[in-house]
C-alpha cells in the first residue's frame, strides 16, 4: 500500500540535499522580532545597553499560546525598537551587537533522566525553549502537544519536505539521526503515547535507509515512506497518507485523533530536553537564480537577509523576489534588512527566470484545478464566483476549505491568480462574519436596555 | 554584484505559488496539434497535396479571423495560444478531401468569430468552434461535403472517381463491399473526411494526449465505450454483432470526435464524474443517430447537443470536499428531510 493523498502536483523539485550543510559566521548584529509564533507578541525582558549571554531569554509573554525567544547570540543590546519584519510590518525587536564570545546562558540545563520520561517536565521545557512548528507554521508546539494529550492518538511526525529547494529536514536527518529519533521519543512521551510515525517523502530513500538501521522501533517509532507529491507535507495530507483519517471541513488534526510535529521541530525539542539549548538556530536553503549555487546553512536566528545573502556567494543578479520558505507556500519578504526567524526554512531569491505570469490571464476551463486540488475543491468555480462576488455561491463551493497550497494555481496553463483569489475571498468572509457579529452583539445590547 | 549596494531594490510581493508549471495554453495546445500529426500525414498519404492545401487555407484563415476579430476591436492579440489555429486544423479534419478552397475559410469564420470570438473567446464559447462551424456547413453546403474521392489505396480498385464511405453502407444496411476490412479502416484506406479515414493513426494521437496529460481519458473512453456497448448490444442484420461494432467503432469520425472534439476545454465538464455522463451522453446521442438519424454520421450533433448540457451537467456533479464522509453526507441529506417534514 503506497501512503498518499488524492491530488496535488509534481513541481520541479530543485533540491540539492548533496549539498553539505554548512556553519554560517554569526552576523555582527542580530535583530531578534517578538513575534516569532502564532499568538501573543512577547514582551522584552531586556533593555538597551544590557549585557546577554548566547541563549539567554529576551522576551516572552503570559499568554498561553505563545513562545519565549532567546538572544542567539552574546553580546549588548544597542536598540528594542520596531524593525522590519519578514513577514511584512514593523515588530518591536531587540537588536544585539555580538561580541563574538558566544558566551553561552545556563538558564536551561540538560533534562535529568526522570524528567526526560516525563511528559509534563518535557512539555514544559519545550514551552521555555521557544518551540514553535518549525516546519513554517510557528504554532507553539507545548500548546499543540498538550492540547492534543487523551484526544490524540496518532502522533505524525512530518518528514515530507514536499516544497521545491528545501533541504533542511533531509540534512538533519542525515546528519543528526539519533538525535532526532531521541527527539521524536520525546514528543513521543510528551503526548502520552506508546507508538509513532514518521512519514518521510521516498525521495529520501537514504535517510530512510539510515534511519531504519538505527532502530527506530526501540524509540517507539515507526517510519512511514510516503509518495513523492506535493502537498504531502500538509498535516491533513500527512494524517491522511498515514492514518487514512480525513480531518473535517473546518478541523484541525487532533479532531480525529491525530498531531502533527514536523522533523526540524523535533530536533529543536532534542536540543532543547539533552542540551539544554533553545531555539536560536535553523537550518536554512538559500537558493533561486538570483544566487550563484543552492546553498544548505545553520544560521543564527534573527541574521538579516542581507547578510545571509552574502555569506552564500552574493547576488549574481538582482533579485526580484525573496521568498521566506518554499515557493509553493512561501510568501515574500519586502526588505533585505529582515531577519530570519524560527519559522524560516528557506530563502529563495528569484529573478524573472522563475516568473511565470501572464498580462491578461484568461481561463480556458480546463478543470486541470480540479484535478490537482488536494481538497477536492473546484477552483474553476470558486474563482468564477469570487470574481463575480457572489457569497452564496462562494460558500457552497466550499472557498474556506482552501488551505492554500497553491497546487492548483501551480498547475493552471492560463496562469490564473487562484490562490490569490481563495486567499482574498477568505478574508473576505472572515471580515463579513465579524461584522455580522458585531451587528447581532449591538442588536443584543440595544434589546437588553430596552428591557 | 555587492549584496549591500546603496541602491534599494524594490521587491515584488506576489502571493503563492511562487513556482509555476512550463505547460502553459500554448503549449497544450501544440500538443493537440503535435497529436493530429499522424492523422495529417495519413490524409496526404491517401489524398495528395490537395489535403494539404486544404488544412493549411482552413488554418491559416482561422488564425487570420482570430487576429483580425481582436485587431478590429482592440482586443489583447490570442493567436498566440494557437487555440484558433487548432480550431482551423480541426474543421480541415472534418472535410472531405474535394472540398473547395473557400469552404473551410466560410466555416473558420463562423467558427471563430460568431461561435468563439462574439462569445468572449478562449474559454468562454459554449459551442465547439470547429464542430458548430461543421455544423453550419453541413446545413448550408451539404452537396459540397458530401462527395467523397477515392483514397490513393482504392484507386484502381474501384471503378470512378468517388465511393460511399463504409459508415453509409452501415446507416443503409448494405453489405459492405470486400475491399472495406478492419485493417483498411484502421490504417486509413478508404474514403472520408480528412482527418477521420485512419483510426489508427487518431488512437496514437489520443494515447499521447492522454499520457501527456493534455486530456483526461474520461471522455473518449466513455463515449467509445458506450457506442461499443450499444452497437455491440443491438447489432444490425446482415452483420455479426461484434463485426457490427468493431466497423462503427472505426468506419466514421467516431475517434476524431471522442479524442479530439469532445474533449475540448471550454465546452466539456470539468467535473470528474460529470466527464463520464457527458461522455456516455455523446455515445447514446451518437448511436441514436446512427440507427435512426437523418444522416449517417451521427457524432458533431451528437457533442454539439452535449455542448449544451455542459453547464447543468456540472452544477450536478459538484463534488463534496475533502473530510466529507459517507457518513457525513448521508445526515446532512437526513437533516434535511427532517426539516422538511417539520415545515409541513
Amino acid at each position: 500500500m503506497t501512503h498518499t493523498f488524492k491530488g496535488g502536483v509534481h513541481p520541479n523539485y530543485m533540491k540539492a540535499p548533496e549539498i553539505p550543510m554548512t556553519v554560517m559566521t554569526p552576523p555582527p548584529q542580530v535583530v531578534i522580532p517578538m513575534i516569532q509564533h502564532i499568538g501573543a507578541p512577547n514582551k522584552p525582558l531586556v533593555q538597551k545597553g544590557d549585557y546577554v549571554t548566547m541563549g539567554q531569554k529576551i522576551g516572552e509573554s503570559p499568554a498561553p499560546v505563545s513562545a519565549p525567544v532567546h538572544a542567539s547570540v552574546s553580546g549588548k543590546v544597542v536598540a528594542v525598537e520596531p524593525r522590519p519584519h519578514p513577514l511584512g510590518d514593523m515588530i518591536l525587536s531587540v537588536v544585539i551587537e555580538n561580541d563574538y564570545k558566544d558566551t553561552p546562558c545556563t538558564d536551561l540545563a540538560p533534562l535529568t533522566e526522570e524528567q526526560l520520561k516525563d511528559s509534563d517536565a518535557i512539555l514544559e521545557r519545550i514551552r521555555e525553549a521557544g518551540v514553535v512548528g518549525m516546519g513554517g507554521a510557528m504554532f507553539p508546539t507545548a500548546f499543540k502537544i498538550r492540547g492534543g494529550i487523551g484526544k490524540v492518538d496518532k502522533l505524525i511526525i512530518n518528514g515530507a519536505e514536499c516544497e521545491p529547494y528545501l533541504n533542511g529536514d533531509h540534512l538533519t536527518m542525515l546528519n543528526y539521526p539519533e538525535q532526532l529519533l531521541k527527539g521524536i521519543e520525546l514528543v513521543r512521551i510528551a503526548s502520552c503515547l506508546d507508538k509513532c510515525y514518521y512519514g518521510i517523502e521516498k525521495n529520501k530513500q537514504d535517510a530512510i535507509d539510515l534511519l531504519n538501521s538505527l532502530h527506530p522501533e526501540k524509540y517507539g517509532i515507526e517510519i512511514v515512506p510516503e509518495e513523492i507529491k506535493y502537498p504531502q507535507g500538509a498535516e491533513k495530507m500527512q494524517v491522511k497518507a498515514v492514518t487514512g483519517r480525513e480531518v473535517k471541513p473546518g478541523g484541525i488534526p487532533s479532531g480525529v485523533g491525530a498531531n502533527v510535529v514536523s522533523t526540524r521541530t523535533c530536533y529543536a525539542i532534542y536540543q532543547a530536553c539533552y542540551e539544554g539549548k533553545p531555539v536560536i538556530e535553523r537550518i536554512v536553503t538559500v537558493a533561486g537564480s538570483a544566487m550563484k549555487a543552492p546553498t544548505n546553512i545553520l544560521t543564527r536566528v534573527g541574521t538579516p537577509f542581507e547578510y545571509i545573502a552574502e555569506q552564500c556567494g552574493g547576488f549574481v543578479k538582482t533579485p526580484r523576489k525573496i521568498v521566506l520558505g518554499g515557493p509553493m507556500m512561501g510568501i515574500c519578504a519586502t526588505s533585505l534588512e529582515a531577519p530570519n526567524i524560527k519559522g524560516t526554512a528557506g530563502v529563495l531569491f528569484f529573478t524573472e527566470e522563475e516568473d511565470r505570469h501572464e498580462d491578461e490571464p484568461t481561463c480556458i476551463r480546463c478543470g486541470k484545478c480540479i484535478t490537482v486540488c488536494p481538497m477536492n475543491l473546484e477552483p474553476v468555480f470558486m474563482y468564477m464566483y469570487y470574481s463575480k462576488g457572489d457569497f452564496e455561491n462562494m460558500a457552497k463551493y466550499h472557498i474556506t476549505d482552501c488551505f492554500e497550497c497553491g497546487s492548483c494555481a501551480f498547475n493552471c496553463p492560463a496562469r490564473m491568480p487562484l490562490t490569490h483569489a481563495f486567499k482574498t475571498a477568505k478574508l473576505m468572509f472572515q471580515a463579513k462574519a465579524a461584522k455580522e457579529k458585531a451587528k447581532a452583539e449591538a442588536e443584543a445590547a440595544r434589546k437588553e436596555v430596552k428591557v | 554584484m555587492a549584496v549591500n549596494q546603496k541602491e534599494r531594490i524594490v521587491f515584488d510581493v506576489a502571493y503563492q505559488p511562487q513556482v509555476r508549471t512550463d505547460v502553459n495554453t500554448g503549449r497544450l495546445m501544440g500538443r493537440v496539434i503535435c497529436a493530429l500529426l499522424p492523422a495529417v500525414a495519413v490524409s496526404v498519404w491517401q489524398f495528395g497535396l490537395q489535403a494539404l492545401l486544404l488544412i493549411a487555407v482552413s488554418v491559416a484563415s482561422a488564425v487570420f479571423f482570430e487576429w483580425a476579430y481582436r485587431k478590429l476591436l482592440k482586443k489583447s492579440a490570442t493567436i498566440g495560444d494557437c487555440s484558433a489555429a487548432v480550431t482551423g486544423l480541426l474543421l480541415a479534419m472534418t472535410m472531405p478531401p474535394t472540398a473547395p478552397l473557400w469552404l473551410p475559410v466560410i466555416g473558420t469564420f463562423f467558427g471563430i468569430v460568431v461561435v468563439k470570438q462574439l462569445y468572449g473567446g478562449i474559454g468562454k464559447n459554449f459551442l465547439n468552434p470547429a464542430l458548430a462551424a461543421r455544423a453550419f456547413l453541413l446545413a448550408s453546403y451539404a452537396m459540397a461535403l458530401g462527395q467523397f474521392a477515392l483514397p490513393r489505396s482504392l484507386q484502381g480498385v474501384v471503378d470512378g472517381i468517388s465511393a460511399a464511405t463504409p459508415l453509409s453502407y452501415l446507416y443503409s444496411g448494405e453489405p459492405m463491399p470486400a475491399y472495406y476490412t478492419l485493417r483498411s479502416m484502421m490504417l486509413g484506406m478508404r474514403p472520408g473526411a480528412l482527418g477521420e479515414i485512419s483510426a489508427l493513426a487518431l488512437l496514437i494521437g489520443g494515447i499521447y494526449l492522454v499520457v501527456s496529460k493534455v486530456i483526461s481519458w474520461r471522455i473518449p473512453v466513455s463515449f467509445i465505450g458506450t457506442v461499443a456497448l450499444l452497437t455491440l448490444i443491438f447489432g444490425h442484420e446482415g452483420y455479426s454483432n461484434v463485426d457490427f461494432m468493431l466497423l462503427n467503432l472505426c468506419s466514421g469520425g467516431l475517434f476524431l470526435a471522442a479524442i479530439f472534439m469532445a474533449t475540448d476545454y471550454a465546452t466539456s465538464p470539468v467535473t470528474l464524474n460529470g466527464q463520464l455522463l457527458y461522455g456516455f451522453g455523446c455515445g447514446v446521442i451518437t448511436v441514436l443517430i446512427r440507427y435512426f438519424g437523418g444522416y449517417p454520421e451521427g457524432v458533431t450533433y451528437a457533442i454539439l447537443l452535449m455542448n449544451l448540457c455542459t453547464w447543468a451537467i456540472d452544477k450536478a456533479f459538484h463534488r463534496h470536499q475533502f473530510g466529507v464522509s459517507k457518513e457525513d453526507i448521508a445526515a446532512e441529506k437526513a437533516a434535511k428531510k427532517a426539516a422538511k417534514e417539520a415545515a409541513k
